[in-house]
Order: structure tokens, then sequence, then C-alpha cells
């Protein structure tokens, strides 16, 4: 399980995680749902130990995040909002590259390849890449150190359909595989179609969190039309 | 880990060609362009005077005076030259003076050399005439003459320090290249880092318990490798290209060991302000920016742009602030002294302590940063 308790973050006098706290179940899909500037990229960096709290308890899998970072780091992966690779390397170069760093194994490695469908492109340069594509390998690079947590930022923003598609269904795979994930988005639709439990936040706070996907609709469409006001 | 990071750097380095390119061409042209324009400037002996003979006496005497003017390396006897010598008749028998008539302008220290150049070949001349008129009473009085000599060389004993030598154009401009161009990988050096966060690599790094110090230490391997190779294809360059343009090779005089290891740690201090550069900009047109500056102007202090010993006396005490003078003063300590690795061991030192200081600053800087979450 993961433990959020009482998180605050703040840039400057800016509060954007506001005594946040929610759990994440092990081996579920959870939807971190929110519009932009909610500070769903903020508790992924804060979860992958990327930024710093002022307060509150975080605890993943059983690891305080504040004494055991290393060893959280080791166990969980964060696929970023913006693509995060070497353009003028190849994708099979990337991959190396990323591998080699977190001493991951053949076998990630391979299955990484397989389920973002990256086996016919490996010798591309991935600049030359499509917009699927890329986001493709960087998922691919999420999954070489084999974690037990993977963290999805918003992986579908400015893909085609199709590609959206492909990208919702290989994550779907993931809980098969027993890997807990956490996935943010602004999409309603999106969360509804993968998540088993979501969590709204707004403004850093948490707005709701349910199972049921469906009364978190009134939810959601509440806080789009605030927004837009 | 550590050696996929180099390897992935070594990738990142090969393919962008610009900046090899720029690494590169830009000391090796200018190492050829100073060595060759500067080549009279730096040559001691290379202020050769034209001039015009007219003999209006034609003796054997007069003969003999002209065919030494000739041989003298100061002179080159032509027609219708900027200066005319005319020897008066009767010259030698007589107290005439010769007469010169220099048409375009002169500088006065020019005249003075021209004269002291001169005045060798006629006090030759002199003393050949009172040969003449001593044998006319006694042989022997006259074959003393000829023990009179006037080559420097046997008129005065000449002690210096060989510390204060010169040297060619070669020797000047090669090592200020060098070190120009070990400087220059600033700007390469800042894009590697500053795309290293535009492209978001480096948080994702970080979340992969890819520490500060591997980070840094990565981007700096190949720079330090390449830093070398450019070192000694510039030395290359003034061994065997600019000899072609008529210009002075470059000779090694001192040991190749010691000038491995100046290189390196010049290199090491080069990568050392350029990781310092980088990981304080925000962009990359800010760290070219900043990085062109301060090149320029260590360069201008240290020596590169102007030669050392030609800068006035507290000049030459300001230039030592700048790493770029320790290495051109090690690189000269090398190839004009026959220096050694003790010779260079101070510079190289304090080379290293610069670059290993601005190198540990990088990695506390980009910490921080991470830290922060500048991204």
């Amino acid at each position: 399980m993961i433990k959020i308790s009482s998180v605050v973050k703040k840039y400057d006098d800016l509060k954007v995680l506001d005594e946040l706290s929610f759990e994440i179940k092990k081996g579920s899909i959870f939807g971190l749902l929110g519009v932009n500037g909610a500070g769903k990229s903020t508790i992924l960096s804060v979860l992958n130990g990327l930024t710093s709290i002022e307060s509150g308890e975080i605890e993943v899998f059983g690891l305080d995040l504040k004494k055991e970072l290393t060893q959280i780091k080791n166990i969980s992966s964060i696929v970023p909002q913006n693509l995060a690779f070497y353009e003028q390397l190849t994708v099979k170069e990337n991959l190396d590259f990323f591998k080699n760093v977190q001493n991951g194994t053949k076998e990630s490695y391979e299955k990484a390849l397989h389920v973002n469908s990256l086996e016919e492109i490996l010798n591309q340069k991935a600049s030359t890449l499509s917009g699927g594509q890329k986001r493709r390998l960087n998922i691919a690079i999420g999954l070489l150190n084999d974690p037990q947590i993977i963290y999805f930022d918003e992986p579908t923003v400015g893909i085609d359909p199709k590609s959206r598609n492909e990208i919702l269904e290989s994550i779907k795979g993931y809980k098969k595989l027993g890997i807990t994930v956490v996935y943010t988005s602004h999409y309603m639709n999106e969360v509804e179609m993968i998540c088993d439990e979501v969590a709204i936040i707004s403004h850093g706070k948490l707005i709701a969190q349910e199972t049921n996907l469906q009364n978190l609709e009134k939810h959601f469409l509440e806080l789009t039309k605030e927004s837009h006001v | 880990m550590f050696s996929a990071m180099v390897k992935k750097e070594f990738l990142l380095v090969l393919r962008d060609k610009r900046a090899l390119a720029v690494l590169f061409l830009m000391p090796a042209l200018f190492i050829l362009i100073i060595s060759v324009a500067m080549r009279d400037v730096f040559t001691q002996n290379s202020v050769i005077f034209e001039i015009t003979i007219v003999d209006l006496e034609k003796s054997k005497v007069t003969k003999e005076m002209i065919n030494d003017i000739s041989k003298n390396r100061s002179f080159q006897v032509a027609d219708n030259a900027n200066i005319v010598i005319t020897i008066p008749q009767k010259y030698s028998q007589s107290k005439k003076r010769l007469k010169i008539e220099i048409k375009d302008s002169l500088k006065s220290d020019e005249i003075e050399l021209f004269k002291a150049k001169l005045l060798k070949d006629i006090t030759n001349l002199k003393l050949k005439i009172i040969k003449n008129r001593l044998t006319e009473f006694s042989d022997e009085a006259g074959a003393a003459i000829d023990n009179i000599s006037l080559e420097s060389d046997e008129l005065f004993e000449l002690k210096y320090n060989q510390s204060e030598e010169i040297p060619n154009s070669t020797q000047q401009s090669v090592p200020s290249w060098i070190v120009f161009g070990m400087f220059f990988m600033i700007t390469p050096i800042s894009t590697v880092f500053i795309n290293e966060r535009k492209q978001n690599t480096l948080s994702r790094l970080n979340s992969m318990n890819v520490s500060v110090f591997s980070m840094v230490l990565s981007k700096i391997v190949p720079y330090l490798f390449i830093a070398q190779i450019q070192a000694f294809v510039m030395i290359a360059v003034g061994m065997f290209i600019v000899p072609l343009f008529d210009t002075p090779a470059l000779a090694i005089n001192g040991s190749v060991l010691a000038l491995v290891f100046l290189s390196f740690a010049l290199s090491l201090s080069a990568v050392g302000l350029a990781s310092l550069i980088a990981v304080s900009s925000n962009s990359t047109e800010q760290a070219s920016t900043i990085g062109g500056i301060m090149s320029i102007l260590l360069g201008a202090i240290g020596g590169v742009m102007v030669p050392k010993f030609i800068m006035p006396d507290f000049m030459q005490t300001l230039a030592n602030i700048s790493p770029m003078s320790w290495g051109l003063d090690g690189f000269l300590d090398i190839f004009l002294r026959g220096g050694g690795i003790a010779m260079v061991l101070n510079e190289a030192l304090m080379l290293m302590l610069f670059g290993s200081i601005a190198l540990g600053i990088s990695m506390v800087m980009l910490h921080a940063r991470i830290k922060k979450g500048f991204e």
C-alpha cells in the first residue's frame, strides 16, 4: 500500500499540496484526476523523491519515503508527462542506456520492448519517431527496472486516439503482471476505462476518492465547471 | 552504471558534428593563420632592409664592401630600393662619407637598427683601408689588422636568463590556441548539460538513483578524452602544416610525458569551468554568451591574444590570475625551454586544483538545483 498523510508542498508562498491524504492499494490501477495545476504532477514528483515536502508522511510498500528513498526508487518508476529520453540516440541505444543505468534484466528489457511494440523501430533515431512511437518509448523506459509501482503522468497528452487506446490497453496489462499503477489524467473517460479507484484533487486538496467511478462523475463535472468559471 | 553513462555521453558527443568541427577546426585555423601572419613579428632577425648601392669609386675595396653587405642577412640588395647607399668617388682614400638616402619614412628605432647593422660592414671596410695603408710600410703591421674581429661572439660574452627566451610565431600560437580551444569546450559542454534538463532526462535519471557525482563525471570524461586528441592534433598542425607556409615548424624540445600531463591538467580546468557555467545557466544561449565572454577575457588576460612578453609588467602580473596563462606558460616551458614534468608541475597542479574546485562547486550547485526542482 502507498499511504500519503497530510502532505504539504509549497513553491515559495504557493501551497501546491495542501494537507493531502489518500491511500493506494497494492496491485491496483489508481487514477489521480484533476484539472491542470491541481497538483497531480507534483504528488508524483514527491512520490519519486524528485522534490521534497514541507510536512506530512509518505509510506510506499512499508518503506518510509524520507528514510528509504533509494529503496523506493529501486522498486518504482515514473513515466513523465514530457518525453524524457535522448533524441539523438536510437531507440535501442536509449533502451540499452536506461536498462544499464538501473541494472535492469534482459527479461525486463524484452518485456518493455514487446509490450510497447518497439521491435520494428529499434534502430530508428528517437528524433525521427512519430508522436505515438515516442510516447511508447517513453513508457518502455519506465519498465526497464522491472518496477512494482509505475507512475504515469498524463501519458496520452498530444497523441492520436489509436495510439492513446493502445497505451491505455497496455497499462491495463500491467495490473495482470502485479504492478501497481498510479495514473494521472484530466480526462474522466480515460480513468473510467482503466482505473479501479480514482481520487479527484483540486488546488492540492483531495475532493473525493471512489471505487464506484459513476459517483465521481458529478464531482468532476462540478470541478471542471468551476475551473471554467 | 557509470560505464553506461560514459558510453552514452560519447555517443552524444560524437553525433554532434558541429561541436566537434568547432573544437578541432577553429583552433587549427587560428594556429595556421596566426603563425603565418605573425611570422616576421616574432622572428628577432626578421628585419630586412632592402637597399640599392651606387658605387662611384668602383675599387677593389668598395667591391669587397658591397660583397660583405650582400652577405649580411639584414640587407637585401635590389634596384630602386627605398634605401639608396651611394659610395662617393675616392671614398677609400679620403674622409668622404657614404651618402644614405631613405625615400619613404622609417621609424626612429628602425633607423637606429639600420645604422647598427651597417656599421659593422663599414668598420670592416675601414679596417681594410687601414690594413692596405699599413701594409705599404710593413707586412707585419698590416697582418695585425687581420686579428681584429668584429664578430659579437668574439667581442663579448653574453649571458642571459634562459626563461626570458622569446618564442617564434609557431611556438607562441600553437600553445595559445590549444589553451583557447580547450576552453572553447564551454559551449558544447554547456549544451550537453542543458539539453539533459530540457529533454527531462536529468529528472528521469534522478528518479533512477543516479547520483549527481555520476552525472557530472560521466559528462566530463568524453571531453577530457577529446581535449587530449585536440591538443595533439594542434601540435601536429604546428609541426607539419604550418611549415608548408614558409613558417617555422613547432619543435617539442621538452618531454612528451610532461606534455600529456599538462594537457590533462589543462583539460580538467577547462571542463571544470565549463561544468560550472553549464549548471549555473538556464539556457544554452545564456551559457554560450557567458562562456564566450569568459573565454575571450581569460584569453586576453592570459596571453593568448597578446603574448605576455610584450605586455607591460602590471599586465604580466595580472595575467597570472588566468588559468589560460598557467597552461600557456606550461606549454612554453616544454616547447621552448625543453621542460619536463618537474618544470610544469606548478602550472599543472594549479590547473588541476582550479578544475577540481570548479567541478566540486558544479556538483553542489547541480544537487541544490535538482532539489529545488529547477525543471
